[in-house]
Order: structure tokens, then sequence, then C-alpha cells
């Protein structure tokens, strides 16, 4: 379970339209989701948002990745789905899955479609320093890696008869004691033997770098950006006059 | 007894592992899978103790289909120890490490106590009893690793890699106890690409290539055919080696040798004529 809701989010290698953007562009398109979809809490320009962050998913070709992500998010979304149909009421809650399911998606298209290597490099051309870019490179690059681990470790211990499902509450989290304790220790393992291997070549022997790759925006990317501003633009000029697009507060009649 | 007919499996990112697996291993054997990186093997022995269920065909496992029960109830007759130990080593002492299988599994106080007993002792490993698993060298991690799933006594025992980071002395000892335990009725199932051990201590070996068995039978059939070596990218033993070098200078010398002793008769046999 937990194996293919990482795989969600991992770089795929593909050569696509949305492969070959700059990860700027991406990152980009990523924001104007999200200011999107919090700008909006009814059904239809979420619905219509969702719609449009399949666009990109589409064009990469990773609709059976993408869509592996939403399976691992499920039972979030059922939820989110229960809690706010309680709290307030079910189109309230249906706009709130939707712009759960916005969100997914468009970090899924984000990450799906971007090398780590790619976004440190994109991130040192925003000034942001080399360590921390390489930081959050190597993060990304290991989620996979620790997701993988997990799921051998929940093998080795349901075959040592563990049941996760047993007991009630506290039993239930003490089950999880023997899966957690060993990513621990294997992921403290792993980071000193990384630091080892990063210094043994010479890491941070020179404050000042260079760079084998340089980014550039291509023209590919302006028309993206051009679409993306658009939409944005539209949107809030929908948000700012709602008189005028009531149909955009349609409900479910309840 | 295992069983499996014709057994597919695809993991979830669209890699297909098994392309149609049947075998059948009667209680008491002793036997090797081997076969390159990517083989199928791990994935094979996961389905014995039904970590992993068929996408088509079965697997039995004393005649119950693993689809039908679960992982903790096979448990208790088929062990699995995984390849690295640091996946599944966490508590503070051997001691309780070797007991988090019987607790869970339900054995009482005093058949816990007796197995823990057993189990130190036959792996040598009782001067570590109050050690912590997390500090013990890589060798005798392995170790404890095998004694906290050896302890539940299962019926099959199947060993992912256990020569892995294991000296010559100390897989001698391990080539040794699996041979003892097998004795005693048991079934020994390891996964390994050492020749030389699965060939010393091992009555059947199993090569898979590509998610398929392609060869299944005695080490002096197996592992002395060419052509399934190539197969499977695995090195022929050394004694192998050296009687197709001596075959290609000596009419009508054996090439299907597999045992030291078996080669050193024959020599011995020839230089007497």
């Amino acid at each position: 379970m937990s194996y293919t809701m990482f795989s969600a989010f991992e770089f795929k290698r593909k050569d696509t339209y949305i492969h070959r953007l700059d990860p700027r562009t991406k990152m980009f398109m990523v924001i104007v989701f999200m200011v999107i979809a919090l700008l909006f809490n009814n059904i239809i320009p979420l619905l219509i948002t969702f719609i449009v962050t399949l666009i990109p998913i589409s064009l990469a070709k990773s609709v059976k990745e993408w869509l592996n992500s939403l399976k691992g998010t499920t039972i979030l979304l059922v939820f989110i789905l229960v809690i706010n149909s309680f709290v307030r009421d079910l189109n309230f809650a249906i706009a709130m899955v939707l712009r759960l399911m916005v969100l997914i998606t468009a970090f899924s298209a984000f990450f799906l479609t971007t090398h780590p290597d790619d976004l440190a490099q994109a991130l040192i051309q925003m000034k942001v320093p080399f360590d921390f870019a390489f930081a959050l490179s190597m993060a990304t690059r290991y989620v996979p890696t620790l997701a993988r681990e997990a799921q051998t470790i929940m093998d080795a211990q349901m075959s040592r008869g563990l049941e996760l499902q047993k007991g009630g509450l506290t039993q239930k989290i003490k089950n999880l004691i023997p899966l957690i304790i060993p990513l621990i220790v294997n992921s403290v393992r792993r980071a000193l033997s990384i630091a080892e291997s990063l210094e043994s070549r010479a890491f941070g022997a020179i404050k000042k770098r260079t760079y084998l790759y340089q980014l550039k925006l291509k023209k590919s990317d302006a028309l993206f950006i051009i679409f993306l501003t658009s939409y944005l633009l539209l949107m809030i000029y929908i948000k700012i006059h709602f008189p005028f697009t009531i149909w955009m507060e349609w409900k479910f009649p309840l | 007894m295992i069983e499996t007919v014709d057994v597919w499996f695809t993991y979830p990112d669209g890699t297909t592992a098994l392309r149609g697996v049947s075998l059948r291993i009667k209680d008491g054997e002793s036997v090797a899978i081997m076969g390159e990186n990517g083989a199928g093997k791990t994935t094979l022995v996961k389905h014995f103790n039904g970590l992993l269920k068929p996408e088509k065909g079965t697997v039995l496992v004393d005649g119950i289909d693993t689809r039908d029960t679960s992982v903790a109830n096979l448990a208790k007759k088929v062990g699995l120890v995984f390849q690295n130990p640091d996946h599944q080593l966490f508590s503070s002492t051997v001691e309780e490490e070797v007991m988090f299988a019987l607790k869970n599994l339900g054995f009482s106080r005093e058949e816990i106590r007796d197995r823990v007993n057993w189990v130190l002792k036959f792996l040598d490993l009782e001067k570590y009893r109050e050690r912590s698993p997390l500090s013990l060298s890589g060798g005798e991690r392995k170790r404890v690793a095998l004694a906290s799933v050896l302890c539940v006594k299962p019926k099959i025992l199947i060993l992912d890699e256990p020569t892995i980071g294991q000296d010559a002395k100390q897989k001698r000892k391990l080539g040794n106890l699996l041979k003892k335990y097998q004795k005693e009725g048991n079934t020994v199932i390891v996964v390994t690409h050492d020749v030389e051990f699965a060939s010393k201590y091992f009555k059947r070996i199993i090569v898979m290539a590509g998610g398929k068995i392609i060869a299944d039978g005695p080490p002096n059939k197996v592992l002395t055919s060419l052509t399934i070596l190539e197969e499977s990218s695995l090195s022929p033993p050394q004694v192998t080696v050296l009687s197709y070098e001596i075959a290609k200078k000596v009419n009508a010398f054996p090439r299907d040798i597999v045992f030291f002793d078996e080669l050193l008769q024959e020599i011995i046999a020839r230089l007497r004529r």
C-alpha cells in the first residue's frame, strides 16, 4: 500500500512536453493551481480546475502513476468527505475533496516529471544556497528508497507473526515499534555513509561551484506560462465578479 | 509440502517477476534456488509464506491455499529469514529479539523460555543474550535474524541470501546447521548466488531466469551444464571447472563432478589404472 502511494510521486524518465519543461515553469504551475484551489470553496470552479490539472498529467503520459497517487490517498479523501459532511454540509465536503485532489494532482505532476537534480539546479539558479538545494534534492531522491525499505521491514516483521491490525488502539500503536525502529536505525546508518562518501568525493572543498548544465527557459516554457497565467487571471476575475457568474455557485440541492 | 501451480506475479510498478512457475517441494527436502539478479527468486519465496499472493495460479502450503490464510498463520509453518538483518532487528537485547515471534504466535511462557534457550545454543549466540542486537557485527546480526525465525521451529525454513557477508568459517557453520535442521525432518530452502555453498549443502538446485524455472535437479546435473549456467549468469563450482579442464586433456573424464571427494576418487582411480 505505502509503496504504490509513494511511487506516484517518484520521478519517471519519459520524453514528453511536460518532462522537458523547465522545473521553474512546473513550480509556477504548482503555485498557480495551489492559489486557485485555495481561492474557491465551490464545487464548479474546483471541478473545472481539477479537469485542467489533468492536462499536464495526460500530456506527461502519467495517468497510471497519477491514478496510483489518488488510490493511495483514498482513505484520506473519504475521511475529509465524512468529517466535512458532519461539520458543514455535503457540498462543502465535496468541494474540499476536490481541493485536495487538485493539490495532489499538481504536486504529482511536478514530482513525476521533474528529476531531483533538475529541481536542485532550478533552486540554485533561483539563488537558493547550494547546500540547501542539494539537501532537498537528496531528500526527494530518498523518498522512494525509504518507502521500499518500509515495505521490506513490514514484510520481514509480518513473517515473524506481527499482525498490524490486531488489538485495540494502544496495541496498534505498539505494533508500529518493530517497523519504526529498524527504519530509523537504517536511515541514520545510511545518512552517515552518505556523508562519508560525499566527503571522500571532496564535497564542499570549493566555496564557489561551477555547473555543467544551466537551465534556460524555452519557447515551450513561455507557452505553458502564458496558458497558466491566463487561466489564473480568468479564475481571479471570476472570483471578483461572482454575481456575473452565478452558475459557478451551483450546489447539490439538499 | 509446498506446491505452486502456474504462478504469475506482477509488481505494482509493472515488472512481471514470475511467469508461470510450477514446482513441488516435499517435506524434508533441501533446496537451493539460484539465478541472476531479478530472476524472481525472492518474489517466489515471498509466495511461500503468503506475503505475496499469486496474480494467477495457486500456491498451496500443506494443501492450504495461501489466499485463504494470513501471513501470521503461515508463520507457524513457514519461516522466512530476510536478506538484510537490519530490516528486522529492533529489540534492546538478543533474547527479546528472539522472543518477538514466539510472543506473536502465542506460545506459553515455558515454551518461549525453552525455545529461546534452544535456539541461542543451536546458533551459538548464548554469549550475546543480553547484548543489543544492533551493536553486533554484520555476521552476528545475520545469525540473530536467523535465530528470531528459527525459534518457531518452522517445518519449512527459507533463507534469502544467507551467505552474503559471512566468512568461510561462518558459511561452513551455517551450512552444517542447516543440514542438521533438515535431517530432523524439516524442509530447508535457500535463495543464493553462492554456487559452492549450494552444491555443498543442498540436494536439489532450482535455477530461475526471467521469472521462470529453467532447471531443476541435483547439483551434478544442474551446476555442470554450461548452457544452464550461461543462461542464469552463474559460474560453475571450482571442482567442476577443474574437471572440465582435465576432460579436455584426458579421454572420457567425466564432466559432471561437483564434489571435491568425487573428483579426488576419480583421479586416484585413474592413476591406479
